[in-house]
């Protein structure tokens, strides 16, 4: 994997120098406990008497039940409530709230370019979980502690085989741009991460007029894969763009018809970032969340919950899926471009849908 | 329903004769609504000349750049325009049709029927929506798929059309109209109808000559009123002009939001433009009500009396049932069956059938303590508004304090204000008064009050108005003390307005989804938004079980409050 992986250097290098902004360095704690099956150095009797905690998170609502559920059967002394909503949704009330001296939550999952965002924000409290060993370090912030990838989304192409014969469906990335599928494929809103990963890797790949050129075939886009899945399985639309392999092995294991595509050009595979917040009105359970959401416990259960891809190093791939390391993974190779690029993607990707 | 009690204006400032006391009162009153509803208006004023950082308060850069921009939105005002023209033409047509049946033809089942067509009231455009996404999709539609197997043709119906919005918008915001209309009509004299009759005229002529001509002034009232509702909505245009690539002020407001860095600016700038058209809107309709002499309502005692229409009645009723099914039936029996499907689909050979929606639903926030929210608001605020916004209506109407006329105009005043736009405005409002209320029940509680508040005093003074004072004076001048008044005859007499009143913003506070969209937080969910979070996220088929869930606790909660106050309502 680590061959495929483009420019994953140079986002250790971006990281690297926007953490080095004076928040405490010294956090890695010499002697973690064990605790229901996984490794903490929170303080548990502190976490319980917090008794609550407030995760921010882009992940549906279902599959966050999912986990807050089986995170409160090993500690049904904290009750985790969280906010659901797109990656940039969710930034924008976090940070409007924490603008305005109202800190209501603990723990947040946003996609890359906010996490790095907030980090520049001194939004993060650093804290480094026993369980970040485990992640290599293109995967965490520089210094590690502010933040780490802990979910990743594959999204590619996906079709309906009842609607379109496989001979017929697009087999590559420039296939899409084909005359012949106009008016049948969906795509994420502007306020989507993944959808922002998409078009940035994917252009650096196809060029930069590739996806003004998909503007033509009139794409439909929603918030989230399910609305996307939902729409190719009842046939309002045949092709799903930037569809998230989650979606389609959730989607597969209900039975719906769907088959998905890997082009050769690569996937994109766009991280969704998880950190303690500075100022968390929780911060033990907030930390005791993230090393079992980080463990092998935690990750498993969001990989039955979610269908993402772990990026743990010893992760085993999601129920029915492949591991990610068997694709040819795509990531942004100028970090700096892609980190500084969310306007342009909100321009573009806006008037490509419609809303301008 | 409020809207039909048009009470006689009070004058807007009399201070001569006033006590200080008075004078005190009346200040204190008119400062708490004006801190309630102006104060978070200048917070969106300030947020729509921002053209700097948009999370920065108060704005360091200041222009009108956000409202240039406003010609970029262009469409979308456009989009609105005619979607809000085409659902109020047939709401109102609707609305005619259904009112003249139900209040002057002998059609059979007439209590039942006018009992029936409230219910899109409960149901809400949310639910509407999604239950018409499940019937006429152009592909997946069950009417569209009926229709492939009947008569062979496919994509008939397309919901995700502005025609398709403005249909929903109708069908579930235009019950308004139905109301206003009927009232109208019951209150006019049937003389004039039974003398055209008596002359030859027939029943249809009758009808064209003369009583639309006089119901013309309040039918151009609810025209008005309902097209500026229809300008605010929200819901069914996000639920199925996203589909269609279709996009109204709401709707865009909605995603300028939502985006980072969040576009306040400009849609504080867009959500001005909406006030204003709204506000103009809303003062002619005010302006109209005021000048007009409604000349059905005569001074002289009458009976009303149904035209006989002989058997034409079954047909009317035929009308009405129809109406009935397509507003009520067709689209919770789509709704229920979706809700026990595995994955939606209208394929019969793929359809699975399961009630683990129903067992997911309850497992969510989403419903468990959105639900509970927001039975708990509605029925705190209920309780608590009923009883100020009482105080509020003896104030403007009763009472002989200086300013009440101000005070009724700044209560008045959310109405002209688009729900979205409200809550734009409470959010950068509460976000950054100094009280620690964001993110609480309590900020929704206050907001929840604040847009139901003309709801409420339009209700209540319709009752109060229809209270002679001769009355109160009588019990006064036979030696009967204040508290023995209010005990033995005013509280009595409004007894049955104060339980509709209560009725009314109960279930407009559980439907509540503009200002909650903004407000809600992580410990303060509410069921509306909660489920149109859940119709992005978590599918048609939870979304729909959830949807199911909360019609039906509206229903029994209104069920269990009429039955628990039948006596109050009997004679009324």
């Amino acid at each position: 994997m680590r061959q495929r992986i483009l420019g994953l250097v140079g986002a250790a290098s971006i990281f690297g120098l926007v953490a080095g902004n004076g928040q405490a360095q010294n956090a890695v704690c010499p002697s973690p406990n064990e605790v229901a099956g996984f490794r903490t150095c929170a303080n548990i009797a502190k976490a319980e008497q917090e008794g609550k905690l407030v995760i921010y998170s882009t992940d549906v609502e279902q599959g966050q039940a999912k986990i807050v559920a089986a995170f409160s059967a090993s500690f049904p002394k904290i009750k985790p409530t969280y906010v659901r909503a797109l990656s940039a949704s969710l930034y924008a009330k976090l940070q409007s709230e924490r603008q305005a001296g109202q800190y209501l939550a603990d723990l947040v999952n946003v996609d890359v370019v906010l996490a790095n965002d907030f980090l520049k924000k001194n939004g993060y409290a650093r804290y480094v979980s026993p369980q970040m060993a485990a992640f290599r370090s293109e995967f965490k912030s520089k210094p590690e502690g502010y933040f780490t990838w802990a979910q990743l989304a594959v999204a590619a192409i996906a079709y309906n085989p009842r609607l379109l014969a496989a001979d017929q469906a697009p087999k590559a990335w420039g296939d899409i741009l084909n005359p012949k599928y106009a008016g049948t494929m969906n795509v994420k809103s502007s306020n989507s991460g993944v959808q922002h990963f998409v078009w940035y890797t994917v252009r650096e790949v196809m060029g930069k007029d590739f996806w003004k050129s998909l503007a033509s075939q009139k794409p439909k886009a929603f918030d989230s894969y399910v609305q996307q899945y939902d729409r190719i399985v009842n046939g309002e639309d045949k092709i799903v763009i930037g569809a998230q392999y989650s979606g389609y092995l959730e989607f597969k294991a209900k039975g719906a018809p769907l088959d998905f595509i890997f082009p050769d050009q690569g996937v994109p595979a766009s991280p969704q970032v998880w950190g303690v917040i500075d100022k968390a009105p929780n911060p033990e359970a907030a930390r005791l969340f993230l090393d079992w959401f980080l463990s092998p416990i935690g990750q498993k259960v969001m990989q039955e919950a979610l269908f993402l891809n772990s990026p743990r190093d010893d992760a085993v791939p999601p129920p029915g899926g492949v591991a990610a390391s068997q694709h040819k993974l795509l990531f942004p190779s100028d970090w700096d471009g892609f980190l500084g690029s969310k306007r342009e993607f909100n321009t573009e990707w806006d008037r490509i849908t419609g809303l301008r | 329903m409020p809207m039909q009690n048009l009470a006689p204006p009070a004058p807007l400032w009399r201070p001569s004769g006033a006590t200080k006391i008075e004078l005190l009162a009346s200040a204190t009153v008119a400062l708490v609504c004006v801190g309630l509803i102006v104060y978070p208006l200048f917070f969106l004023l300030a947020e729509s000349i921002n053209v700097g950082d948009p999370q920065n308060f108060p704005p360091k850069d200041i222009g009108i750049d956000n409202f240039i921009d406003l010609s970029l939105d262009l469409t979308v005002l456009l989009n609105t325009a005619y979607v809000a023209i085409a659902a109020t033409a047939m709401a109102i047509a609707a609305g005619f049709v259904l009112a003249w049946i139900l209040t002057r033809t002998n059609v059979p089942g007439k209590a039942l029927l006018e009992r029936l067509l409230e219910i899109p009231f409960y149901l809400t455009p949310l639910v509407g929506a999604l239950a018409w996404s499940i019937l006429a999709a152009p592909k997946s539609g069950f009417l569209n798929q009926l229709l492939v197997t009947v008569v062979g043709v496919s994509d008939l119906l397309d919901i995700y059309t502005p025609f398709g919005i403005a249909w929903v918008m109708a069908l579930f915001e235009g019950t308004v109209a139905f109301v206003m209309i009927s009232a109208v009509m019951k209150s006019m004299d049937p003389s004039l109808e039974e003398s055209s009759r008596v002359t030859g005229a027939g029943k249809l002529r009758t009808l064209f000559k003369i009583t639309l001509p006089l119901v013309l002034p309040g039918l151009l009232g609810a025209i008005v009123f309902v097209f500026a509702e229809m300008l605010g909505s929200f819901a069914a245009a996000l639920v199925l002009g996203l589909p269609g690539r279709f996009f109204v002020v709401t709707t865009a407001i909605w995603q300028y939001t939502l985006s980072y860095p969040p576009e306040y600016g400009k849609a504080s700038a867009l959500g001005l433009a909406l006030f204003g058209v709204m506000f103009a809107t809303l003062s002619f309709y005010r302006w109209m009500v005021r000048r007009g002499t409604f000349a059905t309502i005569s001074g002289k005692a009458f009976q009303p009396r149904s035209i006989d229409m002989g058997r034409a009645r079954y047909g009317l009723a035929a009308i009405c049932w129809l109406y009935v099914f397509v507003a009520v039936i067709l689209p919770i029996a789509a709704l229920l069956l979706t809700s026990c499907l595995r994955f939606a689909t209208v394929i019969v050979d793929q359809m699975s059938f399961t009630l683990q929606n129903y067992e997911t639903a309850l497992t969510l926030d989403a419903v468990r303590s959105a639900l509970t929210n927001s039975l708990e608001l509605g029925i705190g605020v209920a309780t608590v508004g009923v009883f100020v916004m009482a105080v509020l209506v003896w104030i403007i109407y009763r009472s002989r304090l200086p300013g009440r006329g101000a005070v009724e105009y700044v209560v008045m005043f959310p109405q002209s204000v688009p729900r979205m736009v409200f809550g734009l405005a409470l959010l950068t409002a509460w976000l950054n008064i100094p009280i620690p209320l964001y993110g609480t029940l309590w900020v929704l509680a206050i907001a929840y009050f604040t847009v139901l508040m003309p709801l409420g005093v339009r209700t209540l003074s319709g009752v109060v108005l229809q209270i002679d004072k001769s009355l109160e004076e009588c019990a006064q001048v036979c030696g009967a003390t204040w508290a023995y008044r209010m005990r033995t005859i005013a509280v009595p007499l409004l007894r049955p307005g104060l339980v509709a009143a209560w009725l009314l913003i109960f279930i407009a506070s559980v439907r509540e989804i503009g200002v909650s969209i903004y407000l809600m937080g992580p410990n303060s969910k509410v069921i509306a938004p909660a489920i149109v979070s859940s119709w992005s996220s978590a599918g048609t088929e939870l979304t729909a079980a959830m949807a199911m869930i909360q019609t039906a606790a509206v229903l029994l909660a209104v069920l269990l409050l009429l039955s628990v106050t039948a006596k109050y309502f009997k004679g009324a």
